[in-house]
């Protein structure tokens, strides 16, 4: 469990990086406009890696804002907003990665998501897949060659 | 520990319950050998692994983790291999790594025991592939094997008592492919049902079962020779960390210090003692265990304690596809093989060799963030990999190297005051030039199997599944940690089953290997050593 929590300033930031990282497709909404940050601070709880990530990310990002003439990130245009992501990308590689993971985890486990993507979601088991047993005539060119494991 | 609970002298301890101090276990107590096996970790309920979860891949990347840092479930310990180029991967629980494994078992090939004589490096083993083909067949029968044989790479072996698991349309396809450019591919040999088999389900081919089966169609050794063990009479005590292992003034074993899980210190006395904790954790048992007859750790005459350790070199290429069935479905590895490039050929500007493996995909979230890509390109990226890609794995032998080590981290401890290990590896330059190779070879199959394009991932850091080498077996006591039966030089009663004992890695994958030696060392114990029981 992460003792890390977001304050109301860094909640209302981080729905527009969501956007940023993942942003609309098609009839979906981006991941903040989604409404997943509610999910984002589940998993940021739940796990202290992403916990601390998300915290010094968004901490390093109001460093960047209050060095720019607009300080409110929501405010900023898209081009602006990813120009300031790309500032801590570059500066913070890991943790930034560790923040996109945590984004990717909340957009991929929505439904609507599922949905788009063709993708079944839910557990792998009990379902799991049909496949054809396998069929020994493939090996029919491969059995062909000679032994060749060294004998020397 | 002021105050110790003692516990009744048995014949044998077995320190882990993984897949070899497990397989040692069933052997031992089959034997008439009274057994503890002491395991740090729980018994898992197949019915809660993440395969039962809706957010199985976010459990995947968190308490699911290969890397114990990662994970920090109670019964893992921390590990310092901030020094290493490849991290260290293992799984604490009874079953030990088998729960968390993907279940392929090819074998050794005869050329890899011998490889100083056949390509003057490293040593040969004091032992042959043939010394131990008896107990490959014996594991397969123990774990339930689906593959087929006339594998022209490697003997002639036994049938398998499984056809070969589905290949798929991918599988297929990579199949089709290798056959094309006239190069050996042939069917991963698993530790995976493809059928019901000793009342396991078969697979459903549902993919991630690398963190655990619930169907328990994969083979981990708490499902397969655990029970067994148990039925005839050995004991697995779990959440039991062992401390260090005891000598008297002569330096022999005489039994465990040990934690349970409420911090209780016990002692287990026993006649001899069965070390199986992995090349980490064997290395790090045997150091701490140092001693006034074993000053510089038990065992350890010869300084080779935690040296030489050895991971495979892993790269990949991962081929995306325009139009396919989706290549998710199925075992997420070990679907074919090929060893065309297995042996030493001078012409290639490195020794040894590697194998290809195949992989599927995975899920929607981990494609998203395997790719790392964000902004306006998400998107356009994801829909490129998700369900698309195939991957082709190169699994390359590592040398053994001494540099390459284990040792103690003096100033950092676990939770029981133990010290964490120190893990420091550097990949030379045989495996740099074999991973080139190897990568281009891939990507000239991915491309012959129709891939619109070919990522190549030319070194993978996160890839430390196998771990060997840090109590080598030889035939010189000044050369070797322990003899060609798993028996410490220094120490009569005390053996070492692990990938620990490996004197050099192959190009495969290690553990039916582990579990042959263990088998073969505990068969040793049963016919030549009644004293200890």
């Amino acid at each position: 469990m992460s003792t890390a929590t977001l304050t109301e300033t860094q909640r209302q930031v981080m729905p527009a990086v969501m956007d940023r990282l993942i942003p609309a497709v098609e009839a979906l909404l981006g991941a903040g406009a989604m409404g997943l940050l509610e999910e984002v601070e589940r998993l940021t709880a739940e796990h202290d890696r992403y916990g601390r990530a998300l915290v010094q990310f968004l901490e390093a990002l109001s460093d960047v804002m209050s060095s720019a003439e607009n300080e409110n990130f929501p405010a900023l245009d898209g081009a602006q907003q990813d120009q300031a992501i790309q500032k801590i990308e570059q500066a913070l590689p890991q943790n930034f990665a560790t923040v996109l993971e945590v984004v990717c985890l909340a957009y991929y486990n929505e439904p609507k998501v599922h949905v788009r993507i063709d993708w079944h979601g839910g557990a792998p088991q009990p379902a799991g897949f049909a496949l054809p047993p396998f069929d020994a005539a493939l090996l029919d060119t491969a059995r062909q060659r000679p032994p060749f494991w060294r004998q020397d | 520990m002021s105050s110790v609970i003692q516990h009744p002298l048995v014949d044998i301890i077995v320190i882990g319950s993984g897949a070899s101090g497990a397989a040692a276990t069933w052997r031992l107590a089959q034997g008439g050998f009274s057994v503890v096996c002491l395991e740090q970790g729980r018994w898992m309920n197949p019915a809660d692994y993440p395969v039962t979860k809706k957010n199985w891949e976010e459990l995947s990347r968190t308490t699911w983790a290969f890397h114990p840092n990662t994970r920090q479930q109670l019964a893992d310990y921390p590990i310092n291999d901030d020094g290493s180029a490849i991290k260290v991967f293992m799984y604490n629980a009874v079953g030990g790594s088998t729960i968390h494994w993907a279940a392929h078992v090819p074998r050794f090939h005869p050329s890899d025991f011998r490889v100083k004589t056949l390509d003057g490096v490293a040593d040969d083993w004091p032992i042959s592939y043939w010394d131990l083909e008896p107990y490959y067949d014996q594991n397969d029968v123990m774990m339930g094997c689906s593959g087929i044989h006339g594998d022209p790479a490697n003997p002639e072996r036994s049938p398998r008592q499984m056809p070969p698991l589905p290949l798929g349309p991918d599988g297929q396809r990579m199949a089709a492919a290798f056959d094309r450019l006239g190069w050996h591919w042939w069917p991963s040999d698993n530790h995976v049902n493809s059928q019901s088999y000793k009342g396991r389900d078969a697979c459903n081919n549902c993919g991630p079962n690398v963190w655990g089966c619930n169907r328990k169609a994969k083979a981990s050794v708490d499902v397969t020779y655990l029970p067994e063990a148990i039925d005839y009479g050995a004991e697995v005590r779990a959440g039991s960390t062992v401390f260090d292992i005891a000598t008297d003034t002569a330096g022999r074993a005489t039994g465990v210090r040990y934690y349970d899980t409420a911090g209780e210190a016990h002692f287990q006395a026993a006649k001899a003692v069965i070390v199986a904790c992995n090349a980490v954790g064997t290395a790090r048992m045997l150091l701490h265990s140092a001693s006034a007859s074993h000053p510089q750790g038990l065992a350890n005459t010869s300084g080779l304690v935690g040296k030489n350790l050895m991971f495979h070199v892993y790269a990949n290429a991962v081929g995306l596809f325009a139009e396919s069935a989706p290549t998710y479905k199925g075992a997420i590895a070990n679907i074919i093989m090929s060893q065309e490039f297995y042996e030493t050929d001078p012409a290639r500007g490195f020794v040894r060799g590697y194998s290809l493996q195949m992989a599927r995909s995975s899920g929607p979230a981990t494609t998203a963030i395997a790719n790392a890509s964000w902004g306006s390109a998400h998107h356009q990226n994801f829909a490129e990999h998700f369900g698309k890609s195939t991957n082709l794995g190169i699994i390359g032998e590592d040398l053994p190297v001494q540099s390459n080590r284990v040792t103690l981290e003096p100033q950092q401890c676990d939770r029981f005051g133990i010290p964490i290990p120190r893990v420091e590896y550097k990949l030379d330059g045989n495996s740099t030039r074999l991973l080139t190779h190897g990568v281009q070879q891939a990507k000239t199959a991915l491309l012959e199997a129709g891939a619109q394009r070919v990522i190549e991932k030319p070194h993978s850091v996160n890839a430390g599944w196998h771990l060997m080498g840090t109590a080598r077996m030889g035939d010189d006591p000044a050369r070797s940690v322990v003899n060609a039966y798993g028996q410490a030089h220094d120490v009569d009663n005390l053996f070492v089953v692990d990938g620990s004992v490996f004197v050099t890695s192959a190009g495969v994958n290690p553990t039916p290997t582990i579990q042959a030696l263990a088998l073969r060392t505990a068969d040793f114990i049963c016919n030549e050593r009644t004293d200890l029981k």
